[in-house]
């Protein structure tokens, strides 16, 4: 894309955000989601081929759609407050319905179907963007109206959203899948703790961008795009092989690593509010997660993975990709964990 | 008639929306464009926005429907659909309608139907009191507002519409 539009069409997706985050009117809510959606088309539809103009076509349906719900729900909670802070508490069903919106544009379940298939449609680096600074706004929105959240409707949807992200992810081998299940699933982590402490799941959204963010650049080093590709990594670039090991081990939760603080942090406050099978659901099905990211670990880097002998033969040539930042997120994604008792600032 | 005038211009603007929403061609559907223009600017100046009613003719209608109407005359096909030249799209305008026809009695019927609640009111639909304006106009102060106290506002509008335009060139560009 010529670079002056694409500075300008940056800029935009960014002020949508950030207008969404920092305004207290819902209409400039409204304005912020519909300038981030606006802008991000183009960069959706980065290469023309079919499947990019589709998935941006349904990424816009979904989003727009959305949109308007959210809008028709402000209205009427104008309607019944006389205000449009955004601060000051909700009528019920206006908060139901904004639930419901917001959870469509984040991909949650029973809204998540657009998720994979956009993904998968969308080149490795756009992908990046919408899994990781497309949930910033959303959540942001979320987290103002916690308060006012109908329990039974946003924790269903969480358990929805982490089960399905575990299970469907289980037959994948496109990455771009894989992370859009993983992104489901841990979507559903952050909407469970939302009512109890937003706090951790500021936490836990901060942690999960960085971890995709080297994810997704680490896939994007190799410009591999399928677990056979992934699989190849031994001989191009060896160190990335190792790197995926543990960043792989991280976003599944495992412990001494950052990808556990998160989890740590949501199970403590769940059993806090004496909510013991939530959690345990929760964890168990977590699990699903884990498997597919320890699927990708062991083809990537514990074996070698069938091949012909003219693949295991390569050239090691330097990477003329721009990674910007990727050692420092590598361990900020790895190594977190000692600083965890910081967490208790937060008291 | 007239305090269940905007209750009916709504129930017109709604089956307006359903004929072009039915999927047409788009030359059909830009008439269902111009007549929910219209109706909405009815809908509007009933409520007492009498500037920007005439502005959704003007800019709207006058402006933007136009350039639309010319760019799907630039694009015609020889066997344009219409309503009832296909099954799919006069289903689809049927179930609209009805459905439109439905809600209208729900609303009208207020003590005999009960759906999943019964209706609270035809409410904001009903006009009974055209109420006193005072000595300026609401909606002439919310435009003057716009334009004083409201800069960000703009800003933020200006730069969507210039976004509106560059996007649409950057998705259209094809190479």
């Amino acid at each position: 894309m010529n670079p002056p539009i694409f500075i300008i069409i940056m800029l935009t997706v960014i002020s949508g955000t950030m207008i969404v985050v920092t305004t207290s009117h819902w209409l400039l809510v409204w304005i912020g989601f519909e300038m981030n959606l606006l802008a991000i088309i183009p960069i959706l539809m980065k290469k023309y081929n079919p499947r990019a103009m589709e998935a941006a076509t349904k990424y816009f349906l979904t989003q727009a759609a959305a949109s308007m719900i959210l809008m028709m729900w402000i209205i009427i909670n104008l309607l019944h407050s006389g205000q449009w802070t955004v601060l000051k508490d909700l009528n019920p069903m206006a908060s139901i319905m904004m639930t419901t919106a917001l959870a469509m544009k984040l991909g949650l379940a029973p809204f998540h179907f657009w998720v994979p298939e956009v993904t998968q449609g969308i080149s490795m680096s756009s992908g990046l963007i919408l899994l990781t600074w497309q949930k910033i706004a959303p959540l942001s929105i979320l987290y103002q109206i916690s308060s006012t959240i109908n329990p039974n409707l946003i924790l269903t949807m969480s358990i929805l959203s982490v089960m399905i992200g575990g299970w469907g992810g289980l037959n994948q081998t496109q990455l771009r899948k894989i992370m859009a299940y993983s992104s489901i699933a841990h979507m559903g982590w952050m909407t469970a703790i939302m009512m109890y402490s937003p706090t951790m799941m500021i936490l836990n959204l901060t942690i999960y961008i960085i971890m995709t963010l080297t994810t997704f650049m680490l896939f994007m080093h190799n410009s591999t795009t399928t677990t056979a590709s992934l699989s190849q990594t031994w001989n191009k670039t060896p160190l990335i092989t190792s790197l995926i090991l543990v960043l792989m081990m991280s976003l599944g939760g495992l412990p001494p690593l950052s990808g556990f603080i998160p989890k740590w942090m949501i199970i403590q406050e769940l059993t806090k509010n004496e909510l013991i099978m939530m959690p345990t659901l929760l964890a168990m099905t977590a699990l699903l997660n884990l498997y597919f990211y320890m699927r990708l670990t062991y083809t990537t880097a514990l074996t070698m993975f069938p091949s012909n002998n003219s693949m295991k033969m390569k050239w090691r040539f330097e990477c003329t990709k721009k990674m910007t930042f990727l050692p420092p997120l590598v361990v900020m994604s790895t190594m977190l964990l000692p600083l965890a008792p910081m967490l208790s600032i937060l008291d | 008639m007239m305090t269940y005038i905007v209750f009916i211009l709504s129930t017109v603007f709604v089956v307006s929306f359903v004929s072009f929403s039915s999927k047409p061609s788009p030359i059909y559907g830009g008439f269902g464009l111009i007549v929910a223009g219209g109706i909405g600017c009815g809908i509007v100046l009933n409520f007492g926005g009498s500037f920007l009613g005439l502005m959704v003719f003007l800019i709207y209608l006058g402006g933007m429907l136009v350039v639309f109407g010319y760019t799907t005359a630039m694009a015609t096909e020889p066997y344009p659909e219409a309503w009832t030249s296909n099954k799919a799209v006069l289903a689809m305008f049927i179930t609209g309608v009805l459905a439109e026809l439905l809600t209208a009695c729900y609303i009208l019927k207020e003590d005999e139907v009960e759906v999943v609640f019964k209706f609270n009111g035809a409410g904001d639909w009903v006009i009974y009191d055209t109420g006193d304006s005072g000595f300026f106009s609401e909606e002439a102060m919310g435009i003057a507002a716009l334009y004083s106290y409201g800069t960000w506002l703009v800003v933020v509008t200006g730069w969507s519409l210039l976004i509106g335009v560059l996007v649409i060139m950057e998705v259209t560009r094809g190479n």
